[in-house]
């Protein structure tokens, strides 16, 4: 048995800008060995219909995915709607490794940032590791993280955590800041219950051990 | 399998909110414009879009003989009396649960839209098997809701779901509108809902006390032909739904009694 578990591999599509997905995979499921993998989607955007189809290959294959990698959210939300374990893996050209060496200091402009266009709707979940810049709303009841800062172009009204590893000086920036609650690293408030002023971005940070919300900076990453 | 048919899903995560009522009521006012239309009851442990049209003495056969391949469609279909172009498709008994998967209701659909230029799916509420098994013989999608936060939190989960079933279109809408609420800021307004759903308005439906005697009855708004606001809300929607032109009730302008609100519905020109 615990040979099978160490024989644990990670199997990846190849990236969409160079091969469809559908093509290469009779060629990777051919090399491919049965047993226990991780499935890496890269940048491949996938439904729930793309992701069974892949799946199915696996199981004829005699392979059972027990993880699901990707680097957009999508297909992540798609995974875990297919009942599968997810990560949320960073772009091709930052490692998480490095983000981790400069996490006790201040976040550098070297930390990775990831990207997400759309809204976030109740129940999903974006997670990264660094900053996370997300265009478009938070919706009540879904939730936005990240070790670093969270910047939302948009609404934010669910909730968010910036810094959750411990930075206590990443912030939380939004066009709109209304959001259900806020967290910066292990400090937690409730969003304000006033509407916020039209037209104001704000963010939030932590003041003397406590979070404020103040008229956003000009320069979101500190 | 016809490419043309319209194969609709009617959803809202929450229960309660009017998904039986607005697919009855649509599908006999799609029927009303000539359009052959299926109605199809995917809600297998709680049946009762049957009871909303007034055909449960009429059921022989159901989609799960239909399955087994122990009746033929047409068999288990059941038409409308009074209005011929509707057919419902029965949900079978509640164990269909069990063993029901995504290809089942894809077959289903897929016999229905040989005959039928709309297919409506009447999704039940939640998100687990059953709402998977529908939207998976699904093209486009009518979410359901009212004017109340948990509900548009519901829809809004459910909305997210269709989007990464390649669901489209997706349109909204809003059930149980009660104008004086809103205007006293009781209730959430219009504007709260699609500004948080981000959704097309389908239409609108006021709150009328005719929808529960019409259930009760088994006859739906559309059909009675009662002038009721409700009616008039949900054959607005289906003239959308093919195309047309047709505008909004600005609850704000929806007079406080019974009498304004008449007269103003029998102004507005429908078709």
């Amino acid at each position: 048995m615990e040979n099978l578990i160490s024989q644990e591999r990670v199997i990846a599509l190849p990236s969409a800008r160079k091969e469809d997905w559908r093509e290469a995979i009779p060629r990777i499921l051919i090399k491919a060995k049965p047993g226990l993998v991780e499935l890496d989607c890269r940048d491949w955007k996938l439904s729930c219909r793309d992701l069974k189809k892949i799946i199915s290959f696996f199981e004829k294959a005699g392979l059972k995915i027990n993880l699901i990698r990707s680097n957009v959210v999508q297909t992540l939300v798609s995974a875990s709607a297919l009942g599968h374990q997810t990560v949320l893996r960073l772009g091709e050209q930052s490692k998480s490794s490095s983000y981790e060496e400069n996490n006790n200091s201040n976040i550098t402009r070297k930390s990775s940032l990831l990207f997400h266009e759309g809204t976030l709707r109740a129940g999903e979940h974006l997670e990264a590791d660094g900053d996370v810049l997300l265009v478009g709303d938070v919706n009540p009841g879904a939730k936005i993280s990240s070790g670093g800062n969270v910047m939302v172009w948009g609404r934010l009204r669910g909730s968010a955590h910036a810094g959750k590893f411990g930075n206590q000086n990443a912030k939380i920036v939004a066009l709109q800041l209304r959001p259900l609650q806020l967290r910066i690293a292990n400090e937690i408030a409730r969003g304000p219950e006033e509407k916020p002023q039209e037209g104001l971005a704000e963010e939030a940070i932590i003041e003397s051990g406590q979070i404020i919300i103040q008229p956003a900076k000009t320069n979101p990453l500190p | 399998m016809s490419t043309n048919t319209r194969i609709i899903l009617i959803c809202s995560g929450k229960g309660g909110v009017g998904k039986t009522t607005l697919t009855a009521n649509l599908g006999i006012a799609l029927a009303r414009t000539g359009v052959r239309t299926a109605v199809l009851d995917a809600d297998f442990g709680l049946r009762n879009l049957d009871l909303l049209l007034g055909l449960e003495n009429r059921i022989v056969y159901t989609a799960q003989e239909v399955l087994e391949e122990s009746c033929r469609l047409d068999q288990a279909l059941v038409k409308h009396k009074q209005e011929p172009n509707l057919a419902l498709l029965p949900a079978g008994n509640p164990r269909m649960l069990e063993w029901l998967k995504p290809d089942d209701m894809q077959r289903i659909v897929s016999m229905l839209s040989d005959q039928f230029d709309y297919v409506l799916i009447d999704c039940p509420a939640g998100v687990e098997d059953g709402f998977k098994n529908a939207v998976s013989a699904s093209k486009e999608a009518i979410v359901v809701t009212n004017p109340e936060v948990s509900a548009v939190r519901d829809a809004d989960r459910v909305i997210g779901l269709l989007n990464t079933n390649g669901i489209n279109p997706v349109q909204l809408v809003l059930n149980r509108v009660r104008p004086k609420m809103i205007a006293s800021q009781e209730m959430l307004s219009v504007d709260d809902v699609t500004d948080i759903l981000a959704l097309p308005l389908l239409g609108l439906v006021l709150e009328d006390e005719q929808v529960i005697v019409s259930t009760n009855r088994g006859v739906p708004l559309t059909l009675s032909g009662i002038n009721s606001p409700a009616a008039r809300c949900y054959s607005n929607i289906a003239s959308r739904l093919q195309g047309e032109e047709v505008p909004l009730i600005d609850p704000a302008k929806e007079g406080s009694g019974m009498r304004d609100k008449f007269r103003r519905l029998m102004q507005t020109k429908i078709f």
